[in-house]
């Protein structure tokens, strides 16, 4: 909603406040001011100047020579306007001006005569596209002064951003009110009290249902002259952006601005049969052409104004073509009427068409004020038209409601805003902007809401007009007194900050990516049309194609990220994200959302503080793996599996991921459960995301990983004996997992075996084709005395023996 | 002996202060503190003492010794030099970067929600989470927002079919757990929200954080009690706090509530449109109506609710000043945080 502070003038004085002062009335009355402006700035040189004599341009038909007074000066202008003429007051642009349209005036010579300025057009300043000659002056206009001071227009404007529950401040009147309240000063209207007595014999109205349209009442006015609205009129609408059209629109619009009320002119000599009818379409009234010259699609749920025969007008919304105001129009039908908001919404919907009218609609219209804009509107016909209203009228009133009365506890208002208040303090704040008390009893009060605030209903909506008139900041801070409580937090909640801290002291940074994708991602990464993971939840009105499926998978997020890394020159990724998956479970349900930790690691190993300490060396599946068993072993899951160390166990060739390397990817197993996998991507599915690279990543299932119970931390007592190692170099054929050596080794049972572990695989020159050599480092201890090399030699012997056996190895020398 | 003692201690101490370079360092260790050294030679000496007086002697020595380190070494850091001759390693370039595995870090959303969480965690606020994907019951009916209500308008919503949508803020998990729950409550619900709006201040996703009280006697009082000391915490100052009328169909009173600004202190500034103020959170006392539709009684319960955006409350205190960098996921931009 904008309006301009000399505008507000007409209703509340605001002399001795400020702009910002009153801005900052209305922001903290709940009307948030976006911007206040000074208007017209782009037109501050323009001057006012006086046509002292017109001449014929020597060389030129079309051209006059104008002597044009500006101040103390006078100037010789070359004008090619029609209507320049000595004695008119215009609108100078002088050289050194810069236009609004962005043309810069220079003196200059026109068929070799010197102009010294430019007389200027109504389109030329930006106020209208009339081009059909200069603009021309109220003819006592000074000249040589600023043109938006003297006409008026160096005006400050305040736009308001309300809220849907204020329709009434979608007027000026009804802002003038909220000031007047908040100021204490008088508020002065343009119209009080009207009434129709009588109807008007030259019409008829007809309301097919009362409950869409509450109220519509109408007059006549005939006599009218269709022509441009005085300056004053198109000077109020120019200044809050409205285009004027012509008197009688122009003075639709004035009133809808000023009193909030919705208004519409019919030409009165285009409704057949002097009728007019409030009704649904029939069915064969299915296409309409609104003012704005587009033919829309009708339905029988929308409301229409029709005259005898036809729809003239989508009720609340915009009026017909058939019935527009034209040049040629006499007679005017003035609409003044009230319709169900939800209907005019649903309409607005279905055409995709809104206007300041069904805004105002769809929030709600009084219906008490029908009659209070149409008098105003009316009164301004016949006063700037020149029109002659006809005697009497329709006012149809069938939804008419009596007026809401309240109730309001003093003490439930206290009790609610934290702040002690009585009857005098709460009568006074809701008195000052329209409502009336009385006192019910000494904690009570009777409270009527006028008809204007369609928002008011309840005792709580009262509370917030007193809360908003003491003041939300005179309302005292205070803690609230609860009882104590531990606050329960979720394990899941717990266990995914720990993965953060953990992944990132490792050197994976936290990416979030958007949950919606596209589906086309899920194809490059090659999986078959019936994975379940190509079931999508799909948005009805997605921005793009490429956000238009909720996300299945993480992973082609964070491909994605390496992709757009790679190409800012980062050497080493290193990325997590846990979010959520979704999977839909049919029409109309929600879908199941499962949450999903995902890895992705390329380039550099990386690893330092600084270049000096990192090895230039690129990352590999074991540095994916290795990501994962330390947030396992962290987490306190470690043990979990069933055979192998951390649950980890080969893929199943036949739910092999299509995007996975099967030479390198594994699964992560709980028991029975896939909790996830790691792997390499292959090169080609990698190169459809447009990275050359060699990218490894993680996929964990978090909520899996969340029901799994963590180790208990259980003191062992600290060894009393010193431990012997012994080294054991092997010589195996290459297929050997040097990770089934160890467990070997350890599922020995003896018991004097601490720990095994791999210190080198080697496979090179040295060593024969087909063959490697695995390194491992066995640690011996016994609990009860000192190892001699004896007791040592015994057990180790015996472990190398089954090693050679079990994995067709022999012992390396030296 | 102990004569020999004293002008042993005597002696080392001229002769080091004479030193002037580092290279003579090395001459003086060997000659005084090496293994066959004046120190060293004395000491074996001390068994030619009388026994009783070989505890004084002794001690004496040792205090001796010990002195003649002490001096050395502060020559030595002095002059620069180093002691490691003696162990053959070579001399270390100070100036090189320090040695230290390179971590991570956290998304600034998640940081900045981590933040506010601890902060409401701390005043005996729980922590729930709900979906993504909402119905429209919870994201609008139990919020008191009606089909064909305005308010909608305020929402643009992403829908999934007719009744199931993206969950457009994180209120709808007043009514989910005020409906499995009995007062008194006190909840904050963090997570993704929607709405299909993208330019340059909007993306499509943001991250809120919901928080609300339910007791018997809860006023808007404790309301702005409860966000003055949110607000001080997180911005780690005694900012002024600035609480205006609004309208939510789900909270009444509303309020939105503006902070001075944090970049020019209240004064004016470009971020701050020249208010002086910065809005950050939505808030107000909750409708009976959703009370109702929950089956509280709202004569006896009250309480009060607020919403503020992570990305929001990242900008102002990050400075960051494009909003489509947060879900870039560009490591020059992560690494800032």
């Amino acid at each position: 909603m904008k309006f301009t502070i000399d505008w507000l003038n007409e209703y509340v004085n605001t002399d001795g406040i400020t702009p910002v002062e009153l801005a900052d009335h209305l922001t903290m009355l709940g009307l948030e001011v976006d911007a206040v402006t000074e208007l017209f700035q782009e037109l501050a040189p323009i001057k006012t100047a006086l046509v002292l004599s017109v001449d014929r341009h020597p060389d030129a038909d079309t051209l006059s020579l104008c002597q044009v007074a500006v101040g103390a000066e006078t100037l010789q202008i070359v004008c090619g306007a029609p209507n320049v003429r000595p004695g008119l007051a215009v609108a100078i642009a002088l050289p050194g001006t810069t236009l609004p349209g962005g043309v810069k005036i220079k003196k200059s010579k026109v068929r070799g005569i010197e102009s010294c300025g430019m007389l200027c057009s109504e389109r030329e300043l930006g106020l209208s596209t009339s081009h059909s000659g200069i603009m021309e002056l109220p003819a006592n206009t000074p000249h040589g002064q600023s043109f938006i001071q003297a006409l008026g227009l160096n005006n400050t404007l305040v736009e308001v951003d309300l809220t849907p529950n204020r329709p009434d401040c979608a007027s000026v009147i009804g802002l003038a009110r909220e000031i007047a309240g908040v100021t204490r000063r008088p508020l002065t209207l343009p119209v009080a009290n009207v009434e129709i007595k009588s109807s008007c014999p030259d019409f008829s109205v007809d309301i097919e249902s009362s409950e869409l349209c509450p109220r519509y009442s109408a007059r006549l006015v005939t006599g009218v002259t269709i022509a441009p609205s005085p300056w004053w009129l198109r000077k109020r609408l120019l200044s809050i952006g409205l285009r004027p059209i012509n008197n009688v629109v122009d003075i639709t619009n004035l009133v809808m601005m000023e009193y909030g009320q919705p208004l519409h002119a019919f030409d009165f000599d285009k409704l057949a049969h002097k009728k007019i009818m409030v009704r649904h379409p029939r069915r064969d009234e299915l296409d309409f052409t609104t003012l704005d010259g587009v033919t829309r699609k009708l339905d029988s749920d929308m409301l229409m104004i029709c005259d005898g025969t036809q729809p003239v007008a989508v009720a609340g919304i915009m009026g017909g073509m058939n019935s527009e105001v034209s040049d040629a129009t006499t007679a005017i039908l003035l609409e003044s009427a009230c319709f169900d908001p939800i209907s005019i919404r649903k309409t607005a919907r279905k055409l995709k068409l809104s206007s300041e009218a069904s805004y105002r609609f769809e929030r709600g219209v009084d219906p008490g004020g029908c009659l209070l804009a149409m008098e105003r509107a009316v009164r301004l016909l016949c006063e700037v038209a020149g029109g002659e209203v006809a005697p009497g009228g329709a006012d149809k009133y069938g939804g008419q409601r009596p007026l809401k009365t309240l109730t309001l506890r003093i003490s439930r208002t206290s009790d609610i805003l934290g702040i002690p208040l009585d009857y005098e303090k709460i009568a006074d704040a809701l008195i000052s902007i329209g409502f009336r008390c009385k006192e019910k009893d000494a904690d009570t009060l009777w409270v009527g809401a006028p008809s204007f605030r369609v928002d008011i209903a309840r005792e709580i909506d009262l509370i917030e007009e007193v809360a908003r008139l003491v003041g939300y900041n005179n309302i005292p801070t205070t803690l609230p007194t609860v009882q104590l409580r531990y606050p329960e937090q979720e394990l899941s909640r717990t266990i995914r900050a720990k993965i953060g801290t953990l992944l990132t002291g490792i050197g994976y940074y936290e990416a979030i990516n958007y949950s919606f994708t596209a589906a086309k991602y899920l194809q490059w990464l090659g999986l078959a049309e019936d994975d379940p993971r190509c079931r999508f939840v799909r948005l009805v009105n997605p921005l793009s194609e490429e956000q238009s499926v909720m996300r299945t998978m993480l992973l082609p997020g964070l491909l994605e990220n390496v992709e757009r890394n790679i190409n800012y020159q980062k050497s080493a990724i290193k990325l997590f994200e846990t979010g959520k998956v979704f999977t839909p479970t049919g029409d109309n349900e929600q879908p199941l959302e499962k949450n999903r930790l995902v890895g992705v690691l390329s380039g550099n190993r990386g690893g330092a503080s600084s270049p000096y300490h990192s090895k230039a060396q690129g990352v590999d599946f074991l540095d994916a793996k290795g990501a994962v068993e330390y947030l396992l072993r962290e987490l306190r899951l470690l043990g979990v599996g069933s055979s192998s160390p951390l649950g980890f166990t080969l893929a199943d060739p036949a739910r092999m991921e299509p995007f996975a390397d099967p030479t390198q990817v594994l699964t992560i197993r709980a028991g029975e459960e896939d909790l996830g996998i790691m792997a390499r991507i292959l090169p080609h599915v990698l190169r459809k995301f447009g990275i050359k690279q060699d990218v490894f990543f993680f996929d964990l299932d978090l909520d899996a990983l969340c029901q799994l119970t963590s180790v208990a931390k259980n003191f062992t007592s600290l060894p009393v004996f010193p431990a012997v190692g012994r080294d054991i170099a092997m010589l195996v054929p290459e297929h050997v997992a040097a990770g089934a050596m160890v467990e070997a080794v350890l599922q020995a049972r003896e018991s004097l075996i601490e720990q095994c572990e791999i210190f080198d695989v080697y496979q090179g020159d040295s060593v024969t084709r087909g063959y490697k050599s695995v390194a491992l480092s066995v640690t011996y201890r016994s609990l009860q005395k000192t190892l001699t090399e004896k007791n040592v030699e015994k057990v180790h012997a015996k472990i190398v023996n089954m090693l050679a056996v079990k994995f067709e190895g022999t012992l390396r020398e030296g | 002996m102990e004569q020999e003692l004293l002008s042993l201690q005597d002696e080392a101490r001229k002769n080091l202060d004479q030193l002037t370079d580092g290279g003579q360092l090395e001459d003086f260790r060997i000659r005084y503190l090496g293994r066959k050294g004046l120190c060293s030679t004395i000491m074996r000496e001390l068994g030619t003492v009388a026994p009783e007086e070989r505890p004084r002697v002794g001690q004496l020595a040792n205090t001796i010794k010990a002195e003649i380190e002490k001096l050395f070494a502060e020559k030595m850091a002095l002059l620069g030099g180093s002691s490691s001759g003696a162990t053959g390693a070579t001399t270390i370039d100070l100036s090189l970067p320090g040695r230290c595995p390179e971590p991570g870090r956290l998304h600034p959303v998640t940081q900045i929600m981590t933040e506010v969480c601890s902060i409401f965690e701390a005043l005996g606020f729980s922590v729930a989470e709900g979906p993504d994907v909402e119905q429209d019951h919870y994201n609008f009916e139990a919020l008191n927002i009606p089909a064909h209500h305005p308010a909608r308008d305020m929402h643009d919503t992403f829908y999934v079919s007719e009744s199931i949508l993206l969950r457009t803020h994180t209120s709808p998990m007043q009514a989910r757990i005020m409906e499995s729950q009995q007062p008194p409550l006190r909840v904050i619900a963090p997570g993704k929200v929607y709405r299909c709006d993208s330019d340059i201040t909007h993306t499509p996703m943001f991250h809120q954080v919901e928080g609300f009280l339910v007791d018997t006697k809860v006023s808007f009082a404790d309301l702005k009690g409860i966000l003055t000391v949110f607000t001080q915490k997180m911005f780690d100052k005694e900012l002024a706090l600035r609480f205006r009328p609004s309208f939510f169909p789900f909270t009444e009173p509303s309020a939105e509530v503006d902070i001075a600004c944090v970049i020019c202190g209240g004064s004016g500034c470009r971020v701050c449109k020249q208010t002086g103020w910065l809005e950050i959170l939505g808030a107000g006392m909750i409708d009976p109506e959703v009370f109702k539709m929950v089956g509280y009684d709202p004569e006896i319960y009250s309480g009060f609710a607020f919403g503020l955006g992570i990305e929001r409350i990242a900008m102002l205190k990050y400075g960051i000043n494009d909003i489509r960098l947060y879900y870039e996921n560009d490591l020059r931009f992560l690494s800032q945080f």
